[in-house]
């Protein structure tokens, strides 16, 4: 079983109640995924990474992959793809660059430079965004043409991404099309492109929800999947 | 209304001479040209001084790009390390004979021109350096198109003329979702892929020019192909110090070199 999950967002409390939530079920994990956006504009991510990166007993080491907070940050460090946060101050204003920059530390910010873009595993394609970018938002009403796109693009089947912070999975179960060619020398009769059951999956958002953690589990032998939602308080109740 | 679409003029002077006077014969209404009117051939500054000046609409191609911005494409841009040595030689050659006019000029060509539901690109509409070939999956060839909201999409950077019709797409979409699952069913109209080929560095075979006509009203596509004297540029490709594969290959109208393993493959800067 994987166990898959994006969007912690710098949210200790939400990532233990999914961590707790996967030593309850029993079964073992056998690959965990984080895809992207670990860290938030908080000071609270340092502290999630270390957790992170040193796992209790028992518990599965995650793979993690860059997001859209973690691409911010290496762009402010001049460590990016691109030279200057134009995404981030069109979508937040420009005190966020000052925000994220004091949030995280240098500590972080050099696990974040080790992290992959993605993931490719059997069948599957696991990123933070889409095969298209980081920042690309595969939501359930997604274009089916932009969908095959995202998917065709990896050659893969199956797409989990965490972008939108929703759960869903987005199924193309049957898909048909006539292409016909005509050149200088040639017409070709048409020919249909015949394609079924590939799909983008959204894992749901571990941290951008305040008590409410989603995450995904997906079985690669029967190809199941399961949407977890586990609720959680980051008061201390009667104790 | 008949508008001509043509692409790739690669600094073929004569080419462009001969495909301008084809399109008056055909009495086309209206001119576009889908950039790379650099590189490889020995006329660039003609070249572009005639498009100037009868102002025709054109988009930046990947040659002008490599102009303007220097070349700075991953190792991908090149099949293999002798393309990569000739196809260097051939942008210094250009880079250091082009008027800075024509840079100017160049610089501020548009990735992409709409008119009405025809847009104009010259590799795709995501990225001048893609290639969209004909044996491309059909699926990808559709969002090419759609992701312009155009119902035919012309594209040139193949040097290989095609029109590509898609038609009769279906696809049974299902959601599932925890609060609940739908299902779709969605159909795509019939779009067009429509490659001009290449004026002035053709490799269908022939050494012939070629572009396209098409008819607006009736939404047919006329391949056409132009004869003219490519022996004159082939003199002038050797007599201008460019490599002489340069000339061979245009005088066979192919691509003498190896092909790149991946051509839809997308260029990272």
């Amino acid at each position: 079983m994987w166990a898959i999950a994006s969007g912690i967002e710098g949210n200790l409390a939400a990532y233990e109640a999914v961590v707790a939530d996967l030593r309850k079920s029993r079964q073992e994990v056998e690959n965990f995924y984080l895809l992207g956006d670990t860290i938030g504009p908080k000071v609270e991510s340092n502290q999630l990474i270390k957790r992170i990166q040193q796992p209790r007993k028992g518990e599965p080491t995650p793979l993690v992959c860059q997001g859209w907070w973690e691409e911010q940050i290496l762009i402010l460090h001049a460590l990016g793809r691109t030279g200057s946060p134009t995404e981030l101050i069109d979508r937040y204003g420009i005190d966020m660059t000052k925000t994220l920059w004091d949030a995280i530390d240098s500590t972080t910010l050099e696990w974040v430079r080790t992290l992959e873009f993605e993931f490719v595993e059997l069948d599957c394609f696991l990123i933070h965004g889409s095969s298209l970018s980081v920042s690309d938002e595969l939501t359930p009403s997604i274009d089916p043409i932009h969908a095959i796109d995202r998917l065709s693009r990896m050659d893969v089947n199956q797409l989990f991404c965490g972008r939108s912070g929703l759960a869903f999975e987005y199924r193309i179960e049957s898909g048909s099309l006539n292409s016909q060619v005509q050149t200088l020398d040639n017409l070709t009769a048409p020919t249909p492109t015949i394609l079924s059951n590939r799909r983008i999956i959204g894992v749901g958002s571990v941290g951008r929800v305040e008590g409410k953690a989603s995450y995904t589990l997906y079985h690669p032998e029967s190809n199941k999947l399961a949407f977890k939602t586990v609720r959680y308080g980051t008061k201390k109740g009667f104790g | 209304m008949k508008i001509a679409v043509m692409s790739c003029i690669h600094g073929n002077y004569e080419a462009l001479n001969a495909v301008l006077s084809d399109i008056d014969r055909q009495q086309a209404e209206k001119i576009f040209c889908l950039g790379d009117l650099v590189g490889y051939g020995p006329q660039p500054n003609a070249v572009v001084e005639m498009i100037r000046s009868l102002d025709i609409p054109t988009v930046q191609g990947c040659w002008d790009e490599d102009i303007v911005e220097g070349l700075n494409a991953c190792e991908c841009s090149y099949p293999s390390i002798l393309a990569e040595k000739r196809g260097k030689r051939a942008h210094e050659w250009t880079n250091d004979r082009i008027h800075p006019e024509v840079r100017e000029y160049l610089a501020q060509l548009p990735l992409s021109l709409r008119e009405e539901n025809l847009c104009f690109v010259h590799g795709s509409p995501h990225n001048q350096h893609e290639y969209l070939m004909p044996e491309v999956n059909a699926f990808t060839a559709l969002e090419r198109v759609m992701a312009t909201g155009a119902d035919v999409l012309f594209c040139g950077h193949t040097h290989i003329p095609y029109v590509r019709t898609l038609d009769a797409g279906q696809l049974a979409v299902k959601v599932r979702q925890p609060e609940g699952s739908s299902t779709k069913q969605f159909t795509a109209p019939l779009k067009q892929i429509i490659n001009a080929g290449s004026v002035g560095e053709p490799r269908h075979g022939r050494p012939n020019a070629t572009y396209v006509i098409y008819d607006t009203d009736d939404r047919l596509t006329t391949l056409r192909e132009v004869k003219y004297d490519y022996q004159l540029t082939c003199q002038a490709i050797i007599d201008n110090g460019l490599p002489a594969i340069f000339a061979w290959r245009l005088a066979q109208g192919l691509e003498y070199a190896e092909r790149a393993e991946d051509p839809t493959h997308v260029c990272e800067r």
